[in-house]
C-alpha cells in the first residue's frame, strides 16, 4: 500500500516541480524536490513512472500524451481544477513566453512583464503578474535602502500592488483565475492587509493545486490566530498534512505538530524537511538534547544545509556549547556567507562571547538580507536589552511581532523591556500576549506576577494567581514558590506562606541550592513554628540557620533565645494561650 | 490685354495662394487688378492675398479706397478680420455694423444683405458667412472683456451654422456655459439629418456632468460601424471609432469620473498617435499629476516648452511638474506664466490657486480661484476650490455657500459631496454629514480606489460620532483595504473599539497605529488608558478570562 502511495506521490511531485519551475516559483519547486527525494527508494522500476534520468529526455520527446495519460490515472481521485492546467503545460510554450522566462530567470522582471503584455495564456498571465510583482518588490527594496531610517523602517510600498489588485480582482470576480492566479491574488491581498479575503483566495488556490508550497506558506502566515484554522475550507491531501503540521509548530502546539510529522515520516522517510521541523518542535518544547541530536543528524546527511541552522545555533547558545557554535559559524560562513541564517549564527556566537555590539552588527546584516527574518529581529532585541538600549530593543521586538504575532519570545522581550522602563501596564500586556501563546510556560506567568507586584499596580491577589499558575506548570527556577510565600507573608496569611516556604525548602534541598531564599524560608519557618507553638521544629530551623552568614545568624540566635525563654515559660505556665503571640 | 491672359493670371494668383506663395500672389493680384480694370472680384482676391501675406493695413486700405467695404458682406467681413488682426476691436465692431442679439443668441435680422447669402444655392457645404461674422463679433467682445455679449454672439454663431466649430470650441473649452445651458443650446441647433454624427460629437464634447450611461450610449453610437444596425435612424453608427477627437473626448469623461489610470492610458496612446493633440494634453498632464508620474511630466513639459513656448499649456505642464514634486514656489511661477499667456486657460488658474493653497497662502489662492470662477462660470471647480479653502480656514458659512454653488453647477461630482460632508461634520451635524458622504461614495466610480479612502474614513468618523460603532468599524476596515498604511485610520479604529468597550482589540489597533506613526500623542495616551483599563478589568476577572484561555488572539 505504502509503495503504491509513494509511487503516486512521486508522479505528482515530479509533475509539480515542472509546473512550479515553469512559473518561476523556485522556492516551491525546491521544496517539492526535497520531498520527492524524501520518498522511500523505488523498489521496482515498473511500479512507477521512469526514474529521473529519463524524465529529462522525455521533455524533448513529442509523443508524450499517451504516457501522461497513464500517469494521471495513478494520481487517483482529485483535482479537476488542474485539468486545464495540465493541458496548457502539455503544449510547447510559445516563443514570447520562452523569451519572457529567460528574462525572468535573469531577474529582468520588468522586461519579462513587458514581453508578455500581449500574451493570453494562463501561464503567461501568471508569469506576467508575478514578474510585475517582483519588479515592484525589487523597487521597494531599493527605495528602503535609499530612504530608510535608522532601523530600516520605511513606509515604502510595492508600487505595483494597486494595479495588480485591480487586474486580479476583475478576473477573480469572473471566476477566471487558475490556481496560480489565485496564489498571486492571495499574495497581493495579504500585502494590502486584506487578510480575510487573502485566506479565502489562497484556500481556493491550494484546493485547486495543492503542490505549491509557497501558497501554503502564505496561508500559514495568515493563520495568526488558532481560531482561523478551523474556518479554512481545505480539501484532504497529503500536502495539507504538511501544512497543518507546520502551522501547529508556528502556533506553539508542538506535540500536535510532532504527531503529524511522525505520520508524514512514514510516507517520506528520507525527507530532510520533516527532520528539521521535528528538531524545531523539540527545540520549542525546550527539549534541547533531542533537538541537538536531530540537527546533527540533519547536518550529516546534508552538510551544506543552511535553512534551520539558526535554530541549531540557538540550541548551542542555550547549552553554552562554545566550540560547537564556533564550528557551526565557521562552516556556515564557508558555505554561504551572505545568508541571513549564517549572519544569525555568527550573531549568536558573538552574543555567547558577550560581544554584544558585534552580535548586533551581524543581526543587522541578517536583516539587510531579509527584512522579514523574524528570529534576527528578536535576537537583536535581546542584544539591545543586554546593551541597555531600551528604545532600540522595543523597536526590534515590535518589528518581530509585526512580522509574526506568534513569536512569544518577542512579546516576552517587549514585556521585559517595558518592565525595565517601569511601565508595568505595558509590560503586563506583552507578558499576557506571551502567555496566550505559551500558556504552559511558567516563565511568562512569573513575569506577569512580578508586574502585578510592582508598586504602581500593587495587585497582590492577581500576582498570587499568576504564581500559582506558574507553579502548576512546573516552575523550574522556583521563583514562583518563593514569591508566593513572600506575598502571603506580606499579606499576613501565615499559614499559606508557611506552606509555600516549606515546599520551596524541599525543592531547594533537592537541588542543593542554598541561597538567600533558603535563609528567608528558614527564618520565616522558624518564626512561624515558634508562634504556632511547635517549638522543637522551630529550633530545628534555627539550628540550620546558624550555618549561614551574619545577619541571618544573629536573627537565628535571637530567635533561639526567645524559644528558650518561651520553653521555660511554658514549663511554668502550661495553660498559656499561644494565639496572642501570632504577629 | 486679352481675356484669356487675364484668366490665366487669375489662375496663377489662385495657385500662388494655394501654394502659400503670398508675395507672388500679392504681386500678380495687383497686376491682375490693374489689367482687369479693378473688377470687384479681382480686388477681393488682392485683398485676400494681402491678408494672407499679413499685410493687414494694406488690405484694409485697398478695400476702403475702392469703397468696397459697404458693397458686400464678404468685403466687410474681410475688413473686420484685418481689424481683428491689428487688434482694433472697436473699429472691428463698427465695421461689422450694429447687430442685436438676445440672451439666447438669436439675431435680430436687420441686415437684408444677409438674405443674399442665405438664399444662395451652394453646391458645396460652406460655412455661413453670417456665422463667421457672429463669431468675429464674439471674439471682439471677448477681447473688450464684455463677456456677456461675447457669449451671446458665440451662441448666435453656432445657431447660424452648427458647422461653426470654433464658436462651439470657444463656448465649451472656456467653460462659458453651465451644463444645462449647453444642453439647451445644443438642443436648439438645427442639424441636418445627415449631420447626426456632429450633434452626437458636440453633445459628447459638452460638459461631463450628466448621467454616465447616457454619455456612454452616445459614445457607443459614435464608434459603431454603420452597417451593424440599419434598423432605426437614430441609432446608426458613425464609425468614428479611432478618431482622435472621440478618443480625447472619452479620456475627458474618464478624467471627470476620477478614473485617472484609464484616462492616462487612453491619452498616452492617443499622444503616441498624435503628439501635438492639444485638447488632449491638459487631460494627459492632469492625469499624470494625479498618478504622480513625475518623470512623464518632466519630459512632456520639456518637449512642450520647446515646441510651443507661447502656449499656456506648455508652461502649465511645467507648473504641474513642480507641483508634482512639491516645489510649490516654482509651480506657482509657471502657472502664473501660463495664465498671463492665455487668460482663458482654466487649468492654469486652478493650478495657480492650488499651489498657493498648498503653501497655506489662503488669500492669494482665493484670488486665483475667484478669477477662475469669474472666467469659467460653467465650471464647478473654482467654486469647489473656494469652498474647500473656506473650509480649511474654518469659515463654515461661506464654505457652505460656495459648496452649494458648486453642487448646483455640477450635481454629480463626488468630491463636492465629500466636502459638504466634511462641512456638516464640522458643524456637528452628523446626520447630514453621513448623508452627504454616502452620496459621495455612491457617485464615486466603482470599484473604489485609494483616492476615495479619505471619504470612507470621513464617513467612518461620522458614523462613530453617531454612535453606530459596528458600521463605523466596517467602514474603517474598508478604508484600510483601500490604503493599508493609514496610521490615523488604525488609531480611529482602535478608538472605536475602545468606545465599544473591547479594550483588547483597541490596544492591538493602537499598537498598529503607533507602529506606523510613533509620535502620535493622542494614540499613545489612549493606549496607556486602554492598557490600564485592561489591566484592572482582567485582574478581577474570573479564572478563565484571567488566564485568557477563552480569549483568542486579536
Amino acid at each position: 500500500m505504502a509503495t503504491v502511495w509513494s509511487a503516486a506521490h512521486r508522479v505528482e511531485l515530479r509533475r509539480a516541480i515542472r509546473h512550479l519551475r515553469d512559473r518561476g516559483l523556485y522556492a516551491a519547486a525546491k521544496w517539492a524536490a526535497e520531498q520527492l527525494v524524501g520518498l522511500p527508494e523505488e523498489t521496482s522500476r515498473n511500479a512507477g513512472p521512469p526514474p529521473a534520468p529519463y524524465s529529462d529526455s522525455e521533455k524533448t520527446k513529442l509523443k508524450r500524451p499517451s504516457r501522461r495519460k497513464d500517469s494521471t490515472t495513478q494520481v487517483g481521485p482529485g483535482y479537476a481544477g488542474s485539468g486545464n492546467l495540465r493541458e496548457e503545460d502539455e503544449e510547447e510554450d510559445d516563443d514570447v513566453l520562452l523569451l519572457a522566462k529567460a528574462f525572468f530567470d535573469m531577474r529582468e522582471y520588468r522586461r519579462a512583464a513587458h514581453a508578455l503584455r500581449g500574451s493570453t495564456g494562463k501561464k503567461a498571465f501568471f508569469l506576467r503578474c508575478y514578474a510585475t510583482y517582483l519588479a515592484g518588490e525589487k523597487r521597494k527594496e531599493e527605495e528602503i535602502i535609499e530612504l530608510a531610517g535608522p532601523l530600516g523602517r520605511s513606509d515604502a510600498v510595492n508600487p505595483e500592488l494597486v494595479g495588480l489588485e485591480q487586474e486580479l480582482f476583475a478576473l477573480y470576480s469572473k471566476g477566471a483565475l487558475d490556481a496560480f492566479g489565485s496564489y498571486m491574488y492571495g499574495v497581493v491581498l495579504h500585502e494590502r492587509e486584506r487578510k480575510a479575503d487573502a485566506c479565502t483566495v489562497l484556500c481556493a488556490s491550494v484546493n485547486a493545486y495543492p503542490w505549491n508550497w509557497s501558497a501554503w506558506l502564505e496561508l500559514q502566515a495568515l493563520c495568526t490566530d488558532p481560531d482561523i484554522l478551523p474556518t479554512l475550507n481545505l480539501n484532504d491531501h497529503w500536502m495539507r498534512d504538511f501544512f497543518l503540521a507546520s502551522v501547529d509548530l508556528d502556533l506553539q502546539r508542538n506535540s500536535d505538530g510532532l504527531a503529524r510529522y511522525r505520520a508524514l515520516y512514514a510516507l517520506f522517510p528520507r525527507s530532510d524537511h520533516i527532520l528539521a521541523q521535528t528538531a524545531t518542535a523539540h527545540y520549542n518544547l525546550r527539549d534541547f538534547d533531542e533537538a541537538e541530536g536531530l540537527f546533527e543528524e540533519l547536518l550529516r546527511s546534508d552538510p551544506y544545509r543552511i535553512e534551520g541552522m539558526d535554530i541549531y545555533s540557538n540550541i548551542l547558545y542555550v547549552k553554552e556549547c562554545f566550540a560547537a557554535l564556533s564550528h557551526l559559524a565557521h562552516k556556515s560562513v564557508l558555505t554561504d556567507k551572505y545568508r541571513p541564517e549564517t549572519c544569525c549564527i555568527i550573531g549568536n556566537y558573538y552574543s555567547l562571547k558577550a560581544q554584544h555590539e558585534k552580535a548586533v552588527l551581524y543581526f543587522k546584516r541578517a536583516l539587510r538580507l531579509n527584512r522579514k527574518y523574524l528570529s534576527a529581529w528578536t535576537l537583536m532585541g535581546h542584544e539591545y536589552v543586554e546593551m541597555k538600549n531600551t528604545p532600540a530593543a522595543i523597536d526590534a521586538y515590535r518589528r518581530a511581532v509585526d512580522i509574526n504575532p506568534r513569536d512569544y519570545r518577542a512579546w516576552y522581550g517587549l514585556g521585559q523591556t517595558y518592565e525595565i522602563l517601569a511601565m508595568p501596564y505595558y509590560a503586563l500586556y506583552y507578558y499576557r500576549r506571551a502567555t496566550q501563546l505559551r500558556p504552559h510556560d511558567a516563565r511568562m506567568w512569573c513575569a506577569m506576577g512580578q508586574c502585578y507586584e510592582t508598586e504602581q499596580l500593587n495587585m497582590h491577589d492577581a500576582a498570587i494567581r499568576c504564581y500559582r499558575r506558574a507553579l502548576s506548570n512546573s516552575d523550574r527556577e522556583g521563583i514562583a514558590l518563593h514569591k508566593l510565600a513572600k506575598l502571603h507573608e506580606n499579606l499576613g496569611q501565615a499559614d499559606q506562606a508557611a506552606f509555600y516556604y516549606r515546599k520551596n525548602l524541599e525543592r531547594m534541598e533537592a537541588d542543593q541550592n542554598e541561597g538567600q531564599d533558603f535563609v528567608d524560608a528558614l527564618l520565616f519557618l522558624g518564626n512561624y513554628c515558634k508562634n504556632k507553638g511547635s517549638l522543637e521544629e522551630a529550633e530545628k530551623f534555627c539550628d540550620r540557620l546558624l550555618d549561614y552568614g551574619d545577619p541571618a545568624k544573629e536573627d537565628a540566635k535571637a530567635l533561639l533565645r526567645e524559644i528558650r525563654s518561651v520553653q521555660q515559660h511554658t514549663a511554668n505556665l502550661p495553660s498559656m494561650d499561644l494565639e496572642q503571640y501570632t504577629p | 490685354m486679352r481675356e484669356g491672359e487675364v484668366e490665366k493670371l487669375r489662375a496663377v494668383v489662385r495657385d500662388c495662394l494655394g501654394k502659400h506663395l503670398y508675395s507672388s500672389a500679392i504681386f500678380f493680384a495687383d497686376k491682375l487688378a490693374t489689367l482687369a480694370g479693378n473688377a470687384t472680384q479681382d480686388l477681393y482676391m488682392q485683398a485676400q492675398a494681402l491678408y494672407l501675406g499679413k499685410q493687414y493695413r494694406r488690405a484694409l486700405h485697398l478695400l476702403r479706397r475702392h469703397h468696397l467695404v459697404s458693397a458686400d458682406l464678404r468685403f466687410r467681413y474681410l475688413a473686420a478680420k484685418c481689424l481683428e488682426e491689428v487688434k482694433e476691436w472697436d473699429e472691428c465692431l463698427a465695421m461689422l455694423g450694429d447687430g442685436e442679439v438676445d440672451e439666447e443668441g438669436n439675431v435680430q435680422m436687420t441686415d437684408d444683405q444677409d438674405t443674399e447669402f442665405l438664399d444662395r444655392d451652394v453646391e458645396e457645404r460652406e460655412i455661413n458667412i453670417g456665422a463667421a461674422i457672429c463669431l468675429l463679433r464674439g471674439r471682439a467682445f471677448e477681447a473688450l472683456e464684455n463677456r456677456a455679449r461675447a457669449l451671446r454672439w458665440f451662441k448666435a454663431a453656432l445657431k447660424a451654422d452648427p458647422y461653426c466649430y470654433e464658436a462651439f470650441e470657444h463656448l465649451v473649452d472656456n467653460h462659458m456655459l453651465t451644463s444645462d445651458e449647453e444642453a439647451s443650446l445644443l438642443y436648439s441647433l438645427k442639424f441636418d439629418p445627415e449631420d447626426h454624427w456632429l450633434s452626437l460629437l458636440y453633445s459628447c464634447r459638452a460638459k461631463k456632468y450628466g448621467q454616465l450611461a447616457a454619455i456612454e450610449s452616445k459614445f457607443v453610437e459614435l464608434e459603431r460601424e454603420p452597417d451593424e444596425s440599419q434598423l432605426e435612424d437614430d441609432s446608426v453608427g458613425c464609425s468614428l471609432k479611432d478618431n482622435n477627437d472621440v478618443v480625447a473626448c472619452r479620456a475627458d469623461l474618464l478624467y471627470h469620473h476620477g478614473e485617472f489610470q484609464r484616462c492616462y492610458d487612453t491619452t498616452k496612446a492617443l499622444l503616441e498617435k498624435d503628439p501635438y493633440h492639444l485638447t488632449c494634453m491638459p487631460l494627459h498632464i492632469g492625469a499624470a499629476l494625479e498618478l504622480g508620474r513625475k518623470n512623464e511630466l518632466f519630459l512632456r513639459a520639456h518637449n512642450l516648452v520647446q515646441e510651443y513656448p507661447n502656449k499656456a499649456i506648455a508652461w502649465f505642464a511645467v507648473g504641474c511638474y513642480y507641483y508634482c514634486i512639491r516645489q510649490f514656489d516654482h509651480a506657482r511661477r509657471y502657472f502664473c506664466k501660463a495664465t498671463t499667456l492665455e487668460g482663458s486657460f482654466a487649468p492654469a488658474w486652478l493650478g495657480f490657486g492650488n499651489a498657493y493653497a498648498a503653501q497655506d497662502e489662503s488669500d492669494q489662492a482665493m484670488a486665483a480661484y475667484r478669477t477662475a470662477a469669474r472666467l469659467f462660470a460653467g465650471c464647478h471647480l473654482p467654486a469647489l476650490c473656494i469652498g474647500m479653502e473656506y473650509l480649511r480656514t474654518n469659515n463654515l458659512n461661506l464654505a457652505e455657500q460656495f459648496l452649494m454653488q458648486a453642487k448646483s453647477i455640477c450635481s454629480t461630482d463626488p468630491v463636492v459631496y465629500n466636502e459638504l460632508g466634511v462641512m456638516a461634520f464640522r458643524n456637528k451635524d452628523y446626520e447630514a454629514a453621513a448623508r452627504w458622504l454616502r452620496k459621495a461614495l455612491s457617485l464615486a466610480p466603482p470599484p473604489l480606489t485609494e483616492a476615495w479612502e479619505p471619504t470612507v474614513v470621513n464617513l467612518a468618523h461620522t458614523l462613530r460620532k453617531l454612535k453606530s460603532y459596528v458600521e463605523a468599524i466596517s467602514m474603517y476596515e474598508k478604508a484600510l483595504a483601500l490604503y493599508p498604511k493609514g496610521a490615523s485610520t488604525y488609531a480611529a479604529l482602535g478608538f472605536t473599539h475602545h468606545l465599544q468597550g473591547s479594550t483588547g482589540k483597541a490596544i492591538d489597533f493602537y499598537h498598529k497605529a503607533l507602529g506606523l506613526k510613533s509620535d502620535d500623542t493622542f494614540t499613545a495616551e489612549m493606549l496607556t488608558t486602554a492598557l490600564t483599563e485592561e489591566c484592572t478589568r482582567l485582574s478581577s476577572a474570573p479564572d478563565s478570562q484571567f488566564f485568557s484561555l477563552g480569549v483568542g488572539l486579536p
